[in-house]
């Protein structure tokens, strides 16, 4: 039985930790693919919104890029997005700042990486745009459909059975474990 | 390896620990870099730590049986009492949980691929799968933390019970960034405030001493700057040698230390001051004000959004940090029902 134990944890190790310890050596990260374009005037300029996932649904990641005709060295851009009900979105950016980004695995574009519209309906993104020909802004609606897959509520019932469960022990235990005075010395 | 009781243990504690380390290096990658894929060396930290937690649970659970089943006496300082689990097998209670929580970490795993399949790779840490496998995670550390209160009045169970709940109380900080803000109470802070106080009165509850308790908060303290030294710099590294570029508008603050309070002292203070009145509830409440007055000034400090923490958040700090006390002492009391024999001092 012990060498078996042993056998069990000797295998296990090389299956948990040699696999993935391979493969972390050979990143393969995927590159943006853009599926559906929309082109805002900004004042002067024109900016190309590229969606990786079209339509947009609620909940999905998908990448955003942000492309001025003539490149991003050209301009200084913000953005502020805003949700249906009216909230701004995080756009993992420090509070105060409105500066567009370079998409990560993109760097020539700006870009939002693995990005999600949590709920659905019109969705507003104002772009401001300071170049050669001075600052303009412009916004444009993204409409967002129903989140897909199970309801939400099922996925939540389904993700929290954990913490029921550490919930149920430590109930369980709080009844068992009777009043024992915290004694100091 | 059940005829040494601390084997075991201190491998669950590593597999612990690794997938502390992992969740750490891996919010501040996806924070400070972006690209994520399944194959990354924080996630490996993260699968190592929990694979290595359950293949440990289950080796123990099966020589325990076998040992059992050959008539064999089976030593309570591993892991606790045994129960049968499905008429089959004898599994000591720290083992047991600790296995369930690796299990469904792995199953939760799956439901993570799946998710991933339906909504893309996100970047969103309180997405229902990771809620999932983050609780599993904490169920296992649960389990860990078991294991070494059992063998309490061996050598090495004094430290082990220390790490195990330091590395239990800083993991569970994760569940903050789920919690939503509100403007009237900031509900991360007085969850700061109940989970603290009750992992620190269990200890206190648990050993009858302050000793232990002032050992934890001082393990997750370095355990808190360690982190916020490595993953950044673990990241900034990683990021360079896969040739990827730091986020635009990042400002490198450690996040997972962010969410672990630095003022945990002043929770043991509380326990400390209500010591002669011999109360968790009391401690609880003092301790929990003082988490609540101070937790939010380190973001703030650091330069992290947040706000100062208004009166109702300390009120209610000081009452989560009761009730808290109250439950942890409780805690204490069932962990010490692992303990065969009731000692003295039992760490």
């Amino acid at each position: 039985m012990r060498r078996l134990a042993v056998g069990l944890v000797a295998l296990g190790l090389l299956l948990g930790l040699a696999a993935p310890a391979q493969a972390a050596t050979t990143q393969d990260y995927a590159p943006v693919a853009i599926v559906h374009q929309e082109h805002l005037a900004i004042g002067p300029y024109e900016l190309t919104i590229g969606f990786s996932e079209w339509p947009v649904r609620a909940q999905q990641s998908l990448d955003f890029t942000f492309e001025p005709t003539g490149g991003i060295d050209r301009f200084t851009g913000t953005l502020v997005v805003v949700s249906p009900a009216g909230e701004e979105a995080n756009l993992r950016r420090p509070p105060g700042v409105d500066g567009l980004a370079r998409h990560p695995r993109q760097p020539d574009v700006w870009g939002l990486d693995v990005f999600a519209l949590d709920e659905p309906g019109d969705w507003t993104f104002t772009f401001g745009l300071d170049g050669p020909q001075g600052p303009a802004t412009a916004a444009m609606t993204v409409p967002v459909l129903e989140q897909p897959g199970p309801p939400l509520g099922l996925s939540w019932l389904i993700s929290t059975l954990p913490l029921f469960v550490i919930v149920g022990l430590l109930a369980a235990a709080v009844v068992r474990g009777g009043r024992q005075p915290v004694r100091t010395r | 390896m059940i005829d040494r009781p601390w084997v075991p243990a201190w491998i669950l504690l590593l597999g612990s620990a690794s997938t502390l380390v992992g969740l750490a290096w891996d919010l501040q990658w996806h924070s400070d870099v972006g690209p994520d894929t399944f194959y990354t060396l924080p996630h490996l930290f993260i699968y190592a730590g929990a694979a290595v937690s359950g293949l440990v649970s289950l080796a123990v659970v099966l020589a325990a049986t076998g040992a059992t089943r050959s008539g064999r006496a089976v030593d309570t300082a591993v892991g606790g009492r045994r129960v049968a689990v499905l008429g089959v097998f004898q599994a000591p209670v720290g083992y047991l949980v600790s296995g369930v929580g690796s299990a469904l970490f792995l199953l939760y795993g799956l439901w993570d691929e799946w998710w991933h399949g339906l909504y893309g790779f996100d970047a969103v840490i309180a997405s229902p799968p990771h809620v999932g496998l983050l609780t599993s995670v904490m169920l296992a550390m649960l389990g860990s933390v078991m294991t070494c209160a059992a063998a309490a009045g061996q050598r090495w169970a004094g430290p082990a019970v220390v790490a195990s709940v330091a590395i239990l109380l800083g993991f569970s900080m994760v569940v903050l960034v789920a919690i939503p803000d509100t403007s009237v109470l900031d509900e991360r802070t007085v969850t700061v405030s109940l989970l603290s106080m009750a992992a620190l009165a269990c200890v206190a509850s648990f050993t009858g001493g302050l000793r232990a308790v002032l050992a934890a908060a001082v393990a997750l303290l370095v355990a808190q700057v360690v982190l916020a030294l490595f993953s950044p710099w673990a990241t900034r590294l990683y990021a360079a040698s896969e040739g990827l570029p730091l986020r635009d508008y990042t400002n490198e603050l450690p996040r997972m230390s962010l969410l672990m309070p630095a003022t945990l002292l002043l929770g043991v203070a509380g326990l400390a001051l209500a010591g002669r009145s011999r109360s968790s509830v009391l401690g609880g409440a003092l301790g929990g004000a003082a988490l609540a007055a101070t937790f939010p000034w380190q973001a703030l400090l650091l330069g992290a959004a947040g706000e100062s923490p208004s009166a109702a958040t300390i009120v209610a700090g000081a009452v989560l940090g009761a009730v808290g006390g109250l439950v942890g002492e409780r805690l204490g009391g069932a962990l010490r029902l692992l303990v065969p024999a009731r000692m003295p001092e039992v760490v």
